[in-house]
């Protein structure tokens, strides 16, 4: 259908380069309509023409219009319909209707108004009723002549008569969409339908060969595929296995958590009165509580070497006991099954090995944003005759060197079970310092020859967190979002491949701080692409085309959100006063709002009339539960959800007009710190109080600081960033009903800079 | 690992020299202690009780070091000074004496009645002493860290010290009945019996930590001089009778244990760190202490240990290869005076202040920390082995990998939960579950070890509840089970659990899964049940009736595979269907 038309239209802009489809339609005489559809068409099949869309105002005649065209103003025919000897206005109106049925009542008394003005005729009322007689003979019918003539298509009118017969409904304005067409990069005057995508049908018919297909847009992003994932923390720990593997280290059996305390401590040469047995320290059973079936021959020289020594060693001296020993437990290290293995290496008769494992261990410690109750272990240990220090740093520098880790320095360190003990440290960049890493040493010979293994053979030894280093691989600063039932599993899912070599520890190895910081920002970036173009198109606004914005804010009176309360309080006092608020409450509200929700701007500006005000904020407390939502009017996709999200876009409109810093406008290392806290309350709104008393001992460590600051974030006393701002005004309330100590006391809601 | 408190600049003017942090925590660092915090006074208080209250407070600066935990002998200003000068070559080990009194020697006499409490006490006096305010803190100090440490807050060792000159030997160290005790505290106006003092204490800060050491027994420590004047009732406090003071002259140090071997420890790092300030420095005055059985001991031991070692073994273990005479050298910096003995051969003596020297191995780890661990030759050692991966673990991954191509996404929870968590919440009772529990579980999220994976996973899910349906997840993991076989009356069962939750229950999926497993296990379906597997409908109270059916491998139950009841869904926190699959791997290794 739109082929023949389609080719006769590409024709003629071959012929004449552009085509107007209203002037296509006067050439061809056709219904515009049938033009446009055709372009459209024609616009379907990819970049044969291109086509701007205008509009164009036309005055077309009324149907009243028209039937003065036909048959005369009417004025005109009311003129006509009067006798010689003149008559009644009765009997001039049924003359004329009875000439023109279409003729109304309405009309005749224009006619006979504009007559009478236009001196046509007058009134006699010399022979009592009222009689009206022409004036003149003739006439001339002006207005008939020019309608016909704009029904022609001629438009002459003087602005005066336009007004004229608008106002008589005689003539209306229509806008005419019209396409001004021209060829386009792939014009060809033959049209074939662009196909979507291959079909059987075609792959059957091989019909393929002559269709054409439409582009994909490659811009826009693939549909998400469905999938299945592996967990974070257990890449990692395939990375960490795999380097074992590579390195020639045998798995060792770990899948016993429960363990008895003689091989959890006392095979290890653990004194029963050291501290890490406290049941402050460790998981004690109460069923089973106990375990049997020690190896007798094996725990008599455990007990000698506690209590006597033995084997060159004074002992501990003291009086040991089999029922500390054999009190069951959940295991504090995998050495105790390194204990188990290399007891049966000396029994099958001892050759030289290398074990691994890496599993779960159990502390029953104070569980902090980096401590749990659980986490694996990783554990590495080499039997061998002759084994010196200089091995034991060799291997770990290999071992750490597949790690991406190159600077290693070791510390002198005390562990009841090796000798010489060395902690691991490795250069932080990040921090600028030497951090610990692992631990390591060599295996007393009181915890290795009541093993029976031969005296010159030693064993080396090492253990390391596996979350520690994950959650520095994949920043993450606390552990409840990597372990445990409370993980994200959409961050399950966008979790990258873990490739400790290839990006060489990204945290460790030392790098250029700046390119750090930059990595760091980018993703903060990313994250927040959706609200910060938002906020770019508002600052041009604001600035440069002076367009007022208008933004909506709902919150609900059960959670009002302080802390942007007090954003907008700042923003009315220091936005230079062009900010007006206006507090409302929804009709779906159980109950009227307080007062001081009502009035809580405070404000001094509310001269609603002023015309140069930058922001006009309404306030509206609706029943939305936890959430409040900014809606940025005339911005269609611009609802802001969050009370962090809004803070942030708060603060963004603050600093752009008026040059404060308490956000973006502070470096970009401030500024990540800022949006690390707020993160971090958003994840403490959705998990609650265990999170959130997590959060607050961050608050308090960081108030801890040597200095006494008070403040979060930024450089100086008195300089409040928004993490500042933010979290003391949401802590304020929440504060109260926790027992969070003196240090948060001094956390004041910030209320203005 | 114990933290001390050292004024800096008594420090430096102590060690002679003064340096800037930096060095000072690189000294550390390869002393083996860490520079842990720069503080003040003022600024403890301030950060702990606000600005007002650190008001006046003194702003010289204090180092906070780490100690390891076996380096008693560092945990003083006079100690750490001591072992830094001496790792500095700059001061040479002084030689402590052990002297008897001009007259008779001091005698505490034990009585067989303290058998049932505490029965060892030694003891030792500090003659001529001459305090100052910074030692007599020091002091007091030192004795405070002891007990928090080596003495494992006085329930091993306590000590206390006398003002020699307000009592009179012997001393009798004896139990009585805590109302027969009755004497006038440290800082208190008036006397007290025992019972009394118990309930004085109780709600003391410091001191209420002590109590539950002798709180029930029948008889109550007690040391008395020969007028019948209370020194002290171990553990718990002193008397203020013969409380020393900045003016103290002679201290009697008595020490009470229940371990001999750790008061002779205290009593010897006590004397060591204090006798400097003794008009005969380093000399001690001796002790007599009569046992029950009416031996006479004599304290403090302050004995120097020799011990013999090697020099190949040295050079052996450590991985260097030194000269006998530079590694005697090496161990002098780590006050074992130490001297070359013919070919090869080093004796070594070790003083009474490093008692964490128990066997030549902590003799080979001071020569390295002399040498400097980052100064030793990294080298690889010869040891050729073939590895091998742990075949449950490996079946474990190559499930995982399989159960994620399906499509299911991976969830790692904890193997500790709370009781409900196995039980009322699966509808089960408590008691038909062969579960592992904690006897002092800090929360309710550490009861048991967890029997089943499933619940971790709709705890996973109950968290995830905004993401897209259907949720899939699995876990391949252990639980915990008791098992009278096994030495320890507990094994772990490899587990593989996997949940659909959708608006539907999707029963077909994880039945579908199943069979998935069972075809990558070449595991065929068999109804006649004696070589592969099959479904055979059961009743689970945890299951929907009629919509659940026991795995049967090889003839016996692995698994289970079902549609969850809704009031498992629901005590979840959950409000949709949702099937399950949970089976125990190993039957298939």
């Amino acid at each position: 259908m739109a082929t023949a038309h389609g080719e006769k239209v590409l024709k003629y802009l071959e012929e004449n380069g552009t085509a107007s489809s209203l002037k296509l339609a006067e050439l061809w005489n056709e219904d515009h309509q049938k033009i446009v559809g055709t372009v459209k068409s024609l616009l379907c099949l990819g970049e044969v023409i291109e086509a701007d869309l205008q509009s164009s105002a036309l005055w077309d005649l009324t149907e009243e219009g028209k039937q003065v065209a036909k048959d005369g103003s009417h004025e005109a025919q009311v003129f006509n319909a009067i006798p010689p000897a003149g008559s009644t206005q009765a009997e001039i109106v049924a003359k004329v209707t009875e000439v023109n049925s279409k003729f109304t009542k309405d009309m005749a008394k224009v006619g006979f108004s504009k007559a009478m003005s236009l001196g046509w005729i007058v009134v006699d009322k010399s022979s009592g009723a009222p009689k009206f007689i022409k004036k003149v003979t003739s006439i001339q019918d002006k207005v008939q002549e020019h309608l016909k003539e704009l029904a022609t298509g001629k438009d002459t009118l003087t602005n005066e008569l336009r007004t004229e017969y608008k106002k008589r409904k005689l003539i209306q304005e229509i806008i005419i969409k019209s396409y001004l067409m021209k060829p386009g990069p792939s014009f060809s005057t033959s049209v074939t339908k662009q196909e979507t995508d291959l079909t059987p049908e075609m792959i059957a018919s091989g019909s393929w060969k002559t269709k054409e297909f439409k582009a994909y847009n490659l811009n826009a992003l693939g549909t998400p595929i469905p999938r299945g994932h592996l967990h974070p923390l257990m890449k990692v720990r395939a990375e960490f296995r795999q380097i074992f593997l590579e390195m020639g280290f045998t798995e060792m059996p770990t899948n016993n958590f429960v363990e008895s305390s003689f091989w959890n401590f006392d095979a290890l040469f653990q004194p029963q009165q050291h501290p890490a047995r406290d049941a402050h320290d460790t998981f004690f059973l109460s069923d089973p509580s106990t375990a049997t079936n020690i190896p007798v021959d094996y725990m008599e020289r455990v007990k000698k070497v506690h209590s006597h020594g033995g084997y060159g060693s004074q002992g501990y001296g003291y009086d040991w006991k089999i029922e500390e020993a054999q009190k069951n437990l959940l295991r504090t290290h995998t050495t105790a099954v390194s204990a188990r293995m290399l007891y049966a290496l000396a029994e099958g008769g001892f050759k030289p090995a290398k074990y691994f494992s890496i599993d779960r261990v159990f502390r029953n410690e104070t569980l902090d944003a980096t401590h749990l109750a659980e986490f694996h272990q990783i554990e590495g240990v080499i039997a061998d005759y002759g084994l010196t220090l200089g091995n034991l740093i060799g291997v770990l520098y290999e071992f750490f060197r597949k790690l991406g880790i190159e600077k290693l320095r070791f510390k002198p360190a005390y562990n009841p079970y090796t000798e010489p003990s060395m902690e691991i440290f490795s250069y932080h960049p990040g921090l600028k310092k030497w951090v610990e890493i692992g631990n390591s040493g060599i295996f007393r010979p009181e915890m290795l020859l009541p093993m029976g293994l031969p005296e010159d053979v030693s064993v080396l030894a090492w253990g390391l967190s596996l979350e520690r280093p994950t959650m520095i691989k994949y920043g993450y600063d606390n552990i409840r979002d990597l372990v445990g039932p409370k993980v994200n599993i959409q961050m399950v899912a966008d979790n990258p491949l873990c490739r400790l070599d290839k990006h060489r520890g990204s945290e460790m190895k030392e790098t250029d701080d700046l390119q750090d910081l930059e990595n760091r920002m980018d993703s903060i970036m990313t994250r927040l692409r959706g609200i910060e173009t938002e906020v770019k198109k508002l600052k041009r606004q604001g600035k440069t085309t002076e367009e007022k914005l208008t933004l909506v804010i709902e919150a609900d009176p059960k959670y009002p959100p302080r802390s942007i309360q007090t954003l907008v309080r700042l923003l009315v006092a220091r936005g230079d006063a062009r900010t007006i608020v206006t507090v409302h409450q929804h009709s779906s509200l159980a109950s009227a709002c307080p007062t001081d929700l009502m009035q809580w701007p405070n404000l001094t500006v509310s001269d609603g009339s002023r015309i140069d005000n930058q922001c006009n904020l309404t306030w509206i407390w609706k029943p939305i539960g936890r959430h409040p939502i900014v809606k940025i009017v005339n911005r269609p996709n611009g609802d802001i959800h969050g009370e962090a999200a809004i803070a942030r876009l708060l603060a963004r409109i603050l600093e752009s007009w008026t040059d404060c810093a308490m956000y973006e406008n502070f470096d970009s290392s401030i500024c990540s710190q800022i949006d690390d806290w707020l993160d971090t309350w958003e994840g403490c709104i959705q998990s609650g109080d265990s999170k959130f008393l997590m959060l607050i001992r961050r608050i308090q460590n960081q108030l801890g600081h040597p200095d006494g600051r008070k403040w979060l974030v930024g450089p100086l006393p008195g300089v409040k960033s928004l993490a500042d701002i933010f979290l003391s005004n949401l802590l304020g309330d929440k504060l109260n009903t926790l027992n969070c100590g003196r240090k948060l006391a001094r956390f004041s809601p910030v209320k203005g800079i | 690992m114990p933290t001390i408190s050292i004024n800096r600049d008594l420090l430096f003017k102590a060690l002679g020299r003064s340096y800037t942090e930096e060095q000072f925590d690189e000294l550390c660092f390869k002393f083996g202690i860490e520079l842990d915090e720069v503080t003040s006074d003022k600024l403890i208080i301030l950060k702990e009780q606000g600005t007002e209250r650190s008001a006046g407070a003194s702003e010289e600066i204090i180092y906070k070091i780490d100690i390891p935990a076996n380096r008693y002998d560092l945990l003083c200003l006079e100690g750490l000074v001591q072992g830094l000068q001496v790792f500095l070559g700059e001061k040479q080990f002084p030689a402590f004496k052990v002297v008897p009194p001009v007259t008779v020697p001091q005698r505490l006499i034990i009585k067989p009645s303290t058998a049932s409490i505490r029965p060892h006490a030694v003891a030792a006096v500090l003659r001529n002493i001459h305090f100052d305010q910074n030692t007599f803190s020091s002091f007091i100090d030192l004795q405070d860290k002891l007990h928090q440490n080596l003495c494992r807050k006085r329930s091993l060792v306590a000590i206390g010290t006398h003002d020699l000159d307000t009592v009179h030997g012997p001393f009798f160290y004896e139990a009585l009945p805590p109302d027969s005790i009755k004497f006038k505290p440290l800082s208190q106006s008036k006397e007290f019996t025992a019972s009394q003092l118990m309930d004085l204490y109780s709600t003391d800060s410091h001191l209420r930590h002590y109590l539950p050491i002798i709180r029930d027994s029948s008889v109550y420590p007690v040391i008395k001089d020969s007028n019948g004047v209370v020194l002290s009732m171990p553990p718990i406090i002193n008397g203020e009778h013969s409380k020393i003071t900045l003016d103290t002259k002679n201290v009697f140090i008595e020490c009470t244990a229940t371990d001999l071997t750790k008061a002779s420890i205290v009593l010897d790092t006590l004397v060591c760190m204090f006798s400097r300030y003794c008009g005969d420095q380093f000399t001690v005055e001796i002790c007599e202490v009569e046992t029950p059985e009416g031996k006479i001991n004599n304290y403090p031991i302050l004995k120097n240990r020799h011990e013999k070692i090697s020099v190949d073994k040295i050079n052996t273990m450590v991985g260097i290869n030194e000269k006998a005479d530079e590694i005697a050298n090496l161990l002098t910096r780590m006050c074992l005076t130490a001297t070359v003995e013919g070919t090869g051969s080093i004796s070594v003596e070790i003083p009474p202040t490093r008692h964490d020297i128990i066997h030549a191995c902590d003799v080979y780890e001071d020569v390295a920390i002399a040498f400097g661990y980052n100064n030793i030759t990294k080298t690889l050692p010869k040891t050729n082995t073939i590895a091998s991966q742990f075949p449950l673990n490996k079946l474990s991954d190559q499930l995982r990998d399989q159960l994620a191509q399906a499509g299911f996404t991976e969830a790692l929870t904890f193997s500790l939960c709370s009781k409900e968590d196995i039980s009322e919440k699966l509808r089960k009772p408590l008691n038909s579950v062969p579960a592992v529990h904690v006897s002092n579980p800090k929360t309710l999220e550490f009861q048991v070890a967890r029997t089943t994976l499933l619940s971790g996973l709709l705890k996973t899910i109950a968290a995830n509840r905004k993401m897209p349906l259907p949720m899939k997840l699995f876990e391949v993991s252990d639980v915990v089970v008791k098992d009278s076989q096994r030495d320890v009356g507990a094994r772990n069962c490899r587990n593989l659990c996997a949940v659909y939750y959708n608006k539907s229950p999707g029963f077909e999926l994880v039945h579908g899964l199943l069979d998935r497993l069972m075809q990558l296990l070449e595991v065929p379906l068999d109804q006649s049940g004696s070589k592969g597997y099959f479904l055979k409908p059961c009743e689970d109270a945890t299951f929907f009736p009629g919509r659940c059916a026991q795995i049967i491998f090889a003839g016996t139950v692995v698994g289970i595979v079902g549609v969850l009841h809704p009031d498992v869904v629901t005590s979840f926190d959950l409000n949709l269907p949702c099937s399950a699959l949970e089976l125990n791997i190993e039957p298939f290794l």
